[in-house]
């Protein structure tokens, strides 16, 4: 019988692609997941250089 | 934790190619496209053992409603279908070549297929209900029933597909197995498994991540 | 009150409100009738082949009527503002599991029947000398659909998807069921013995006594909320 090496390169192959994919999908739903978390701590954080600058920050620097 | 995992199961993948290419004989038979069995094989049993661990969190949600088994549950399902298709599609493959069909409504491939279907439902329900309590009870009960059904899968189709019909369909990877085979096998189970076992690890991970978001 | 009365209040009310209505009967009714048009229509005139499939045919539509009408079990209460009242049932809210249960199973055996006797008309098939054995073989299978479709009712009936879902559900997880009752109708109907499809029945029997011993058991853990 001949060894069809075609048919066991497209199996092991078709395992890499679905294996490798999941992975991927992992690896992404982490990184959006670190992006979030990444996010949501910048926004608590109270913004700097904003259009308001709050005059008792400015006054006490020269002081120090 | 995970990544060590992670970086175990690439040595052990490695190491399984390396026995199932380079250790393993050529086939009598069938010649070289029975080495697509040390990937067929341990994927099915990867499977299994991955919706048993499914079914053991399941019941434990139930029972002490701890989310991180619900997590574990839904991450063990959703793997154990990933290596099922994986072992759906090789045997495909496989069966080309050798039997001359894509596909047989033979006993194991059939039964194999059910169980695939069914957990397929399961993430599907997980996807469908919106109420993440609820979804974890729902998709919990449903696990439990795929598992169990899981032996009258398999009875229901060998018999459909034996008794009126002389077994006579090449099984791959049938018979007595030459030790050296098995032990390839063997060496490519574990190899699959710890990989199963990373991509578990990891998806749980990504689904406490999840719950933590949306809190 | 007690358990077994608690369940037949839920089992008397369902066949009170189908009685009254006949919405969910004549539907399934006419939805079986439809199925046998199109079987024959489908399969062809040739009467060999259409005796060799019958055993499926019949099977395939009590299946599809049962997805059809078990997938209806729980709309009553969704729709009409009572889930809460479920959710709120005093004791072992499994006694609404074994109501549903029993009414379910109650109509879908009315509704087998009068397909059964439309079939036999239609296909010219003689049933008498196996009634019997097949009026087990059509509980045995119904109480297995039955069970599993009251369970996965309860679970979809919530979700907006519930019509696509709930069959999605239900028919991979019948499928030993399926195998079953068609094999050992084939049998019956081929006056074979039933003694040579023994494990046909142990293997339905014991689906039935999985199927409803889960339900039993979660049925509590779905109407949680």
């Amino acid at each position: 019988m001949p060894d069809n090496w075609g048919f066991v390169a497209a199996a092991y192959g078709l395992a890499a692609v679905v294996f490798g994919g999941y992975w991927r999908r992992l690896v992404r739903k982490e990184r959006e997941l670190t992006a979030l978390r990444a996010d949501r701590a910048n926004r608590s954080r109270p913004p700097s250089g904003t259009a308001h600058p709050r005059p008792d920050a400015g006054w006490r620097a020269p002081l120090q | 934790m995970v990544t060590v995992l992670g970086w175990l199961a690439a040595l052990a993948i490695v190491v399984g190619l390396a026995t199932g290419f380079g250790m393993a004989p050529r086939e009598v038979t069938q010649g070289n496209v029975q080495r697509i069995m040390y990937l067929h094989v341990p994927a099915v049993w990867v499977a299994y053992l991955a919706f048993t661990v499914g079914f053991v969190a399941s019941v434990v949600y139930l029972a002490r409603r701890r989310e991180a088994a619900d997590r574990l549950a839904h991450a063990a399902c959703e793997v154990g279908t990933v290596f099922l298709g994986v072992n759906i599609a090789t045997g495909a493959i496989w069966g080309k070549p050798t039997w001359g069909t894509w596909w047989t409504w033979d006993a194991r491939l059939t039964s194999v297929a059910v169980v695939f279907v069914m957990f397929l439902a399961y993430l599907l329900l997980r996807q469908a209900v919106e109420d993440r309590e609820r979804g974890a009870r729902y998709a919990a009960v449903l696990a439990i029933v795929a598992a169990l059904n899981i032996p009258l899968v398999h009875f229901s189709v060998y018999w459909w597909r034996t008794l009126h019909q002389p077994p006579s369909l090449l099984k791959p990877g049938a018979s007595a197995m030459p030790p050296i085979i098995l032990a390839a096998l063997l060496v490519n189970f574990g190899a699959l498994a710890i990989l199963g076992a990373y991509f578990i690890a990891r998806r749980a991970r990504v689904l406490a991540g999840e719950a933590e978001a949306m809190a | 009150m007690s358990y077994a009365r608690r369940a037949l209040i839920v089992a008397w009310k369902d066949l009170v409100v189908e009685r009254r209505s006949k919405e969910t009967l004549n539907a399934l009714l006419f939805f079986s009738l439809a199925l046998l048009f199109v079987f024959q229509f489908t399969l062809g005139p040739d009467r060999e082949r259409l005796a060799a499939v019958l055993p499926g045919v019949l099977w395939l539509g009590f299946i599809l009527s049962g997805v059809l009408g078990l997938g209806r079990t729980f709309l009553v209460e969704r729709d009409n503002d009572c889930w809460e009242a479920l959710l709120l049932a005093p004791g072992d809210k499994s006694a609404v599991y074994v109501g549903k249960l029993a009414a379910s199973l109650a109509l879908m055996l009315v509704v087998e029947a009068i397909v059964l006797a439309l079939f036999t008309l239609f296909f010219n098939v003689d049933l008498w000398p196996v009634l019997p054995g097949l009026a087990l073989v059509i509980v045995l299978g119904t109480l297995g659909i039955a069970a599993v479709g009251a369970l996965f009712a309860a679970m979809t009936a919530q979700v907006r998807t519930r019509e696509l879902l709930f069959p999605v559900l239900l028919l991979p997880v019948l499928v030993p069921v399926l195998l079953g009752t068609v094999k050992a109708t084939e049998a019956l109907l081929l006056r074979e013995p039933l003694t040579s499809v023994a494990h046909w029945w142990q293997l339905l029997v014991a689906a039935d006594v999985v199927y409803v011993v889960v339900g039993l058991l979660t049925f509590d853990v779905i109407l949680e909320g």
